[in-house]
């Protein structure tokens, strides 16, 4: 009984901070910056006990649930992107300050919901795990000041996932009715006998949809664009880092379960990888708007993420955990010069970042290093990330692929490059006041910066940590 | 080889960090002091050049092979190693990058704006280019080889010269467009070699099966031949020297444009000799064109730079067509013209620099009388022309006598047609001095002052090294066929 309480640690104890803020959202007033200290102290311990029961493995709930090293590095990254998220929220100046309480409330059910996610091993948990997680974005991305302006993201992003969770839902009573079961493990073990009925290729592409819609891939991706627009700095932050890490999670553990030769779901992934990744590219060329041109990013992330699954082997799982690692830092690292930049919460055009350098250059040089580990450039975790992605796929033989991704990178490159160009080299047309920077924003800047590098340099331990986590998925 | 090797201090290593740390200490330095920003500058630049002298004379060319080796296993997972070593191949291109970025560090002595920003790309830059050349690993070749192209586009878009932004786009997405077939090129010849390691010299004992040493050299030629501004994928090089301010463009057309040919020889040539065979025909017949191209094309020229961005690009030719040869001669030669043409081009963009701070033009019907002018900075592009036209006793003559001897042997009609070029390319280059520097003086730059002592110095180191390896070529030549016969040899 002990030993099941410490394998259902952090998610517990998520649970628990979630609770706390429940109760303060009661309150009638409550100081934004306590609330966010409070928020930041609570998801900084949330992170250490998520590491501190990083090697626990077990079964629970009568095999519903599995804690394995997969499922323990993901909820570290995802109390990592929280504790990151709320760090960037000291002006969340976005949200109104009544909805403060509420949006940490949210935040914390969030990862508490995507932490379940990552370790859920049926179809019905991942079902639930999936809507608790999704109600509350639904909540949280309409929560934002001047909402009238903003209105017609909420609602998209609500109709186009509940379109998305009705479809998976379908998906899912298809793969029962074929099967029988609702084990993911027994579901692999019988599929493939059954791949010859409609019912049963329906009811799986049906159910991957839903994954898919929250990895934002081509083509499950239109919400993108707009929620990341439309939401708070902050919000968009979470979707674009935390949440990632579990949609990616969800899809490793999915395909991993397929036990490698499947060439159906080999040629099915590498449609969608390579789709994703040039629609998400081109479209990038052409956006002004910052987090929109982030949105498309993500969107050709998905597709080289979604490289190293399509290798179905131990080393494509390893190199996608490793390229969801990377992935989390650099976007990151971006999102937080954004929300420092744009500090009374509106949304960043390119052309605002014109003299970064010289009102902020430590702010200038962290950009500049994420859009560069975004673009693939070495010695950046992003380069390190793209790597290892296209060795797993060649080994695989798809030589074309990686010249593919190679090409994308070259592309997704140039809009990059306008971005540093615009942070580096553009006059602003108004002068901006300098930035201030804290010296908490200081310190994580370097960390940052000094991880990317690390990441991107030093993976040998890294590599040994993928691929054990690789291991433990089958 | 055993699995880790280390022979008492890593010098090579040192080399690599003496960039690196420069780069650290610029960075440490608050930008105002842009005085003190230089000194560290020339500091770390000067520690790289004596320990790479140092190097040079304790290299035993008689012994050959690969000397003073360090390796250290990096990623034992993927076989990634930290593999350093010396031989008679990248031995003078390290000498050339650590003399090219004294003397270029030297003559920005005068920058003032965003210095501390420039200082640090720059070191950034050449930090790629020695681990590039030191590396033995590919996984490392070409994180360093990425790492010394993207510092380019700050550098020329921040402090570059004419159309900057344009220049600089282009030739950074034109240099990532090559890796795009480097990176695969690298991947797939992992695996084909049974995914266990990414060193060079394994690799090669393992060996490739014809068809994929085909595959392999063709990604891998194309790939670098981008950055060795192989015609017809040139179009980026003069526009960006065009581009590029004076430092960047000697560093640029001197050293990193040599990667290029140096990744070709070291990856594309070590690993597939008998896919070699099959493209050299291919080979020769793209430097035949881009010598005679770039000779032609430099004959139309205004702009003093685009005529040394043209004349690098039938440079650039030559260094091909020596490699696509495979015999003992044209490697030979190929390996001294990447030396003597980055010393040269370095001259070249040093003085046409130094014209350009001054004056504000580098158009040559502007120009006009310059000797009479300044006549120690004419000098200094007079001597760096005739060295580009090969004339003897420069160190560039020897490179090409050894290259056309072994060309007309091995491509008989391509070889005499490239030798055409040469003679064009000496008009081009006789008619570029005759109206820069002779003729009308133009008496708007009459009062302009000539070189100081102080600048005038890195431009002597560069006319020394010229005329020291005309005298003695052997002295470059011993080291390098060291290398080149047991490489020939193992085709």
């Amino acid at each position: 009984m002990m030993n099941d309480f410490i394998l259902f640690l952090p998610e517990f104890y998520f649970t628990i901070a979630a609770l706390i803020y429940f109760g303060l959202s009661l309150k009638k007033t409550s100081e934004p910056w306590a609330l966010q200290k409070w928020a930041l102290t609570l998801a900084g311990i949330g992170l250490i006990v998520t590491v501190a029961a990083s090697r626990q493995h077990g079964m629970l709930f009568f095999d519903c649930y599995r804690v394995d090293l997969f499922s323990q590095v993901f909820k570290v990254l995802l109390a990592m992107g929280t504790f990151w998220v709320i760090f960037s929220s000291s002006e969340l100046k976005g949200i109104d300050g009544r909805q403060h309480a509420e949006y940490y409330f949210l935040m914390f059910i969030c990862t508490l919901a995507m932490m379940m996610l990552v370790s859920s091993v049926e179809l019905l948990t991942i079902y639930v795990a999936i809507e608790l997680s999704s109600y509350s974005l639904y909540l949280m991305v309409p929560m934002r000041r001047n909402a009238d302006e903003f209105s017609e993201t909420g609602v998209k992003y609500f109709m186009i996932g509940v379109t998305a969770s009705a479809m998976m839902l379908f998906g899912i009573s298809l793969l029962f009715g074929a099967t029988n079961t609702t084990y993911v493990s027994q579901i692999v073990v019988k599929l493939p006998a059954l791949l010859g009925q409609p019912v049963a290729i329906v009811g799986l592409v049906l159910s991957l949809a839903g994954f898919f819609f929250k990895l934002a891939v081509f083509p499950f991706h239109i919400w993108a664009p707009d929620v990341y627009q439309g939401s708070a700095n902050q919000v968009t932050a979470y979707i674009a880092t935390a949440s990632k890490m579990a949609a990616a999670a969800l899809i490793i553990r999915f395909t991993g379960f397929s036990m490698g030769a499947s060439p159906a779901l080999a040629n099915f992934l590498v449609v969608l990888c390579v789709l994703s990744m040039t629609f998400g590219n081109l479209v990038a060329l052409i956006q002004k708007d910052i987090k929109r041109l982030l949105a498309y990013s993500s969107i050709a992330h998905a597709g080289y993420m979604l490289m190293g699954i399509l290798a179905l082997g131990e080393r494509g799982y390893a190199a996608a955990i490793y390229y969801a690692m990377a992935y989390l830092v650099m976007n990151y690292a971006c999102f937080m010069v954004i929300m420092k930049i744009a500090d009374d919460g509106h949304n960043l055009q390119i052309k605002e970042l014109a003299g970064l350098h010289k009102r902020s250059p430590l702010l200038a040089m962290t950009l500049m290093m994420g859009l560069f580990g975004l673009a693939g450039i070495p010695p950046t975790a992003g380069f390190t990330g793209k790597f290892l992605v296209f060795a797993a796929a060649v080994e695989k033989g798809y030589l074309w692929l990686a010249i593919v991704g190679m090409i994308n990178a070259t592309i997704s490159l140039y809009y990059y490059l306008i971005v540093i160009k615009a942070a580096y080299l553009l006059k602003p047309v108004e002068e901006f006041p300098a930035i201030r920077v804290d010296g908490m924003t200081r310190a994580m800047s370097l960390v940052l910066v000094g991880l990317m590098v690390y990441l991107g340099l030093f993976f040998n331990q890294f590599m040994d940590l993928t691929e054990a986590a690789a291991k433990s998925l089958f | 080889m055993t699995s880790m090797e280390m022979a008492g201090f890593p010098i090579l290593t040192a080399i690599l960090m003496s960039t690196v740390l420069g780069l650290f200490s610029i960075l440490l330095i608050p930008p105002e002091r842009t005085k003190l920003v230089k000194q560290v500058s020339m500091f770390w630049a000067t520690v790289g050049l004596i320990l790479t002298l140092w190097l040079y004379f304790n290299f035993d060319h008689n012994k050959g092979g690969l000397q003073f080796v360090e390796r250290v296993l990096w990623v034992k997972s993927l076989g990634i190693y930290w593999f350093h070593g010396v031989d008679g191949i990248n031995m003078p291109m390290l000498l050339l990058t650590a003399v090219v970025l004294f003397t270029g560090v030297w003559t920005m002595w005068e920058l003032e704006y965003r210095a501390k920003e420039f200082f640090a790309l720059m070191f950034l830059l050449v930090a790629g280019v020695y681990g590039m050349f030191l590396s033995m690993d590919l996984f490392w070749m070409f994180v360093w080889y990425d790492v010394s192209l993207f510092p380019m586009y700050p550098l020329i878009s921040i402090w570059g010269g004419t159309r900057k932004e344009y220049g600089a786009m282009k030739l950074t997405l034109y240099l990532l467009a090559g890796s795009a077939l480097i990176l695969p090129a690298i991947i797939y010849a992992w695996v084909q070699g049974g995914a266990v390691t990414f060193d060079l010299f394994e690799l090669q004992r393992i060996g490739f099966s014809l068809y994929d040493q085909k595959i392999l050299f063709v990604m891998l030629y194309l790939g670098f031949g981008i950055l060795a501004a192989v015609w017809p994928f040139h179009t980026w090089s003069p526009v960006g020297h065009v581009a590029a301010p004076t430092a960047v463009s000697m560093i640029h057309a001197g050293v990193l444009m040599k990667l290029g040919a140096y990744g070709i020889l070291r990856i594309g040539m070590t690993l597939c000799p008998q896919g070699l065979g099959y493209w050299s025909d291919l080979m020769a017949l793209l430097a035949c064109i881009g010598i005679v191209y770039g000779a032609l094309v430099g004959l139309a020229q205004t702009d003093l730079k685009y005529v040394i961005g043209y004349s690098s690009v039938s440079h650039m030719g030559i260094v091909g067509l020596g490699l696509a040869t495979m015999t003992v001669s044209g490697i030979n030669g190929a390996v001294f013209q990447m030396f003597a043409h980055g010393v040269m081009t370095a001259l070249f963009f040093s003085s046409v620099g130094y014209i350009y701070d001054k004056t504000h033009t580098k158009v040559i019907p502007e120009l006009g009388g310059m000797s009479k002018t300044m006549p120690i900075a004419s000098a200094f592009f007079i001597i760096a022309a005739l060295a580009g036209i090969g004339v003897p006793l420069m160190a560039s003559f020897w490179a090409e006598l050894l290259v056309f001897i072994a060309a007309v042997q091995v491509f008989p009609v391509g070889g005499i047609f490239a030798l055409v070029g040469l003679i064009i390319s000496a008009l081009f280059m006789l008619r570029v001095v005759q109206r820069t520097f002779y003729g009308e003086k133009n008496e708007k730059f009459a009062h302009l002052p000539d070189v100081s002592p102080f600048l005038a110095v890195p431009r002597i180191i560069l006319i020394g090294v010229i005329l020291f390896f005309g005298f003695f070529p052997k002295v470059m030549l011993d080291v390098i066929q060291s290398a080149v016969i047991p490489f020939v040899g193992s085709f």
